[in-house]
């Protein structure tokens, strides 16, 4: 199959089961079937190669895995390409829980099987004694089976339409199963690769509108109280955790749903919070020092987070002095174009786009060694000595940067006015002021957890690193690890910065409603773990948004 | 720790994973203030969270001033401000129009305005009494029996004077209004979350299912209910 048609296969099966994360049954086994079954056309295609000459010589096969709960409706298809001697075909379903599948039977003769026979029409229901169900089937037909895992019953389709229901308290975890029994016997598996002949959607779409229904229409229980009190504490609750605090006053006017945090506590965290969103980091760190002090001194590696964080908003032209500066790496480069006025503060970077991100990657490496090298070195021997920069250093840090050969880094320039140097020097020297910052941390915290919290130092190193492997590209946010400069990367830091200061004043870390929708999910995993086929027809995005 | 704290404390870790965008939370909020009309507590969310109501919020207007005029006790004032609006409205929503009768009732009761009460309740209300349904009678008893209270606010009917019990009722009309409206399901998407969360919880004890039970959704806790 080519890419398309597999990238349609999956549209389509995540379209049909879109609550399904496990395996979904898409072709038959090649371990889990009788020796007289041939398969073929990716596993999708069975014959008959055995004898046929009596009952015992029928032999099936079933699929690699189960149909999953979370289908809600599953369904698949086998089309008889041939009847072969005898058309002795069955089609269906075997448990799980039959300690060993019986692959010289057809489904349905014994326990925990089910299966529709084609020769006389009958459907088979964990016994060799079928009752009469719908039409025989032979060559050219296209048999349906369709598993409702709400309500535990199984139908069939022919050529589209449907038959009723042939079985009734099916078993969990159920493997579509089909046996031959006569030479020539051959029929193909539909498992959603294709579209069906049957309209499936359209059943599920009633049961997705039945189960919506039913949760619109569930009664809210008196016991916890009154329900509009309820939803107003919810919506209070969370007003006052992200800091709206404005709304959270009007609300609390209207309703009299009274918060107990100060309302200056609120605008403070509403400050920092706003801060950390604009990626004035290094202004936020400051305020929440000032406001609730002694936080990020007991939260190490929060600090190390916001401050790595500081240093790619440095990066991104963002933590400033509340000046609108551009990037440090965009203002050094500009330097080469005083004409090009307004490549300082918009965000184009049209003039960049000709790089060669992989003439970049090449010198990657070997740049961001150099700038390691230069923190690291500079850290080393401030062990002894100051840490401030002095002249010879910075004259190096020209040199380190200046000296990629190759590369656009080396436009950069060593010929600037006056005023525009002392700009650059400042930025740049914050900027590795702040490595070297982080690099002591790194290793203070790496020393603090180790052989303790072995992920915890993987994780503070990774983001350091992807932090300063910004500084090795010469346009970053091109870069293979720009994504970071994105404004969206904030919202993670903004959330567990107001968790933590919350939590140090003994609020919850996470507002009540927040609570309420994870718990939602965790049940709709319950219910699938559980095999509760109604958690399939649940889509809480459309019921939240 | 016994069984059942260490389960709470398992299943609180595991709700940790779930990521939530804060705008996906931010608009089911918003859909909250607009639905329920609280106007400016909508317009200051806009500007704070930068969520867009996506609706003109001066066609609110009306429902505030019906909201405005029930919170404050002006029960007569509201209903005629509702029949002005929609004058079919409590004609066909007689279950509604009790409501508001009763509330009046209550507002009457508060003010200690005992004998005009009493002709309220027997002019007015006794005939809603009189229809077969027995939630009515059920609630015209509670609220006359404040009556027989030196201080109702300390009676065991204590709930009906209390301001929640306004909005509860501002919230019916304002619902039944929306309904009106727009002829379809208009709860705000936050009780359908809520609604989601207790069918769920209801769909896995009926099948015995051992998992943890949220129940108190406004604290989001799982303590055993006293």
């Amino acid at each position: 199959m080519n890419e398309s048609g597999e990238m349609k296969t999956f549209d389509r099966l995540k379209h049909l089961y879109p609550n399904v994360f496990e395996p979904l049954p898409l072709c038959w086994s090649s371990t889990e079937k009788n020796n007289s079954i041939g398969l073929s056309n990716g596993n999708l295609r069975v014959h008959y190669k055995g004898v046929g000459k009596s009952h015992n010589d029928a032999a099936s096969v079933r699929t690699n895995c189960p149909i999953p709960a979370s289908c809600g409706l599953y369904y698949f298809e086998v089309k008889i390409v041939s009847k072969g001697r005898d058309g002795y075909m069955g089609i269906g379903l075997t448990a799980s829980s039959a300690s060993n599948f019986k692959m010289n039977r057809l489904p349905g003769w014994d326990k925990q099987s089910y299966g529709y026979h084609g020769d006389d029409g009958n459907s088979f229901c964990s016994s060799g004694n079928g009752q009469p169900y719908g039409p025989t089937f032979t060559t050219g037909d296209v048999i349906g089976c369709g598993v409702n895992l709400v309500d535990n019953t199984c139908f069939y389709t022919k050529n589209g339409h449907h038959l009723g229901i042939a079985f009734r308290d099916l078993p969990p975890r159920l493997y579509p199963t089909v046996g031959l029994q006569t030479p020539g016997e051959i029929v193909d598996a539909n498992f959603g690769q294709k579209p069906f002949e049957f309209d499936i959607e359209d059943m599920i779409k009633e049961l997705r509108a039945s189960t919506k229904a039913a949760i619109f229409s569930f009664p809210l229980p008196e016991e916890q109280g009154d329900w509009t009190v309820i939803m107003q504490k919810l919506v209070s609750s969370y007003l006052v955790h992200h800091g709206y605090s404005a709304t959270a006053e009007k609300f609390a006017e209207i309703t009299g749903q009274r918060f107990s945090e100060n309302i200056n506590s609120i605008k403070t965290r509403q400050k920092i919070l706003k801060l950390v969103q604009m990626g004035r980091i290094g202004q936020a760190i400051e305020l929440t020092n000032k406001s609730f002090s002694g936080l990020l001194d007991s939260n190490q590696n929060l600090l190390f987070m916001l401050k790595c964080r500081q240093f790619v908003e440095m990066v991104n032209g963002s933590d400033m002095d509340g000046m609108n500066h551009p990037s440090v790496i965009q203002s050094t480069k500009n330097n080469n174009d005083q004409n090009n006025e307004e490549d300082y503060n918009s965000e184009n970077y049209s003039i960049y786009e000709d790089v060669d991100i992989a003439d970049q990657q090449q010198h990657q490496s070997f740049k961001f060694k150099r700038i390691n090298d230069y923190i690291e070195n500079h850290y080393h021997d401030s062990n002894s000595e100051d840490v401030d920069m002095d002249d010879t250093n910075q004259n190096n840090i020209q040199t380190t940067i200046t000296n990629c050969p190759g590369d656009s880094l080396d436009e950069m320039d060593v010929d600037v006015s006056p005023l525009n140097k002392s700009t650059i020097k400042s930025g740049i020297e914050r900027m590795l002021e702040l490595g070297r910052e982080l690099l002591q941390m790194s290793l203070r915290l790496e020393k603090k957890y180790q052989n303790t919290n072995d992920d915890l130092i993987a994780q503070n190193r990774k983001m350091m690193e992807e932090a300063f492997s910004l500084l090795a590209y010469s346009n970053p946010w091109a870069s293979p690890v720009g994504k970071q400069l994105s404004p969206s990367k904030r919202e993670p830091i903004c959330i567990q910065l107001n968790s933590a200061i919350l939590e140090s004043i003994n609020y919850p870390v996470r507002p009540p409603l927040e609570n309420c929708l994870a718990h939602v999910r965790q049940l709709m995993n319950e219910m699938s773990k559980n095999s509760l086929g109604s958690c399939a027809f649940i889509n809480l995005d459309s019921i939240i948004n | 720790m016994n069984d059942r704290e260490t389960n709470i404390k398992d299943w609180e870790e595991q709700l940790k994973d779930f990521y939530i965008k804060q705008e996906d939370l931010n608009r089911l909020i918003m859909d909250y203030l607009v639905n329920e009309g609280f106007k400016e507590a909508a317009e200051k969310f806009q500007e704070e969270s930068g969520v867009e109501s996506g609706v003109d919020l001066s066609t609110l207007d009306n429902r505030i001033l019906i909201r405005e005029a029930i919170n404050s006790g002006r029960i007569e004032d509201s209903i005629n401000l509702v029949n002005q609006l929609h004058p079919e409205l409590l004609d066909s929503d007689r279950y509604l129009y009790f409501h508001l009768q009763q509330l009046h009732l209550i507002e009457l009761i508060r003010d200690g305005k005992i004998e005009e009460a009493l002709r309220f309740a027997q002019n007015k209300i006794a005939e809603a009494g009189e229809s077969a349904n027995p939630d009515i009678l059920n609630e015209l008893e509670r609220t006359l029996a404040l009556l027989a209270f030196e201080k109702p606010e300390n009676s065991p009917f204590s709930d009906l004077l209390e301001q929640t019990h306004r909005q509860k009722i501002a919230s019916e009309l304002n619902a039944a209004i929306l309904r009106i409206e727009h002829k379809q399901n208009q709860n705000p998407r936050l009780q359908n979350l809520l609604k989601c969360l207790l069918w769920a919880q209801s769909e896995l004890d009926k099948r015995n299912i051992n998992y943890v039970k949220m129940t108190n959704l406004a604290t989001a806790s799982f303590d055993e209910p006293k």
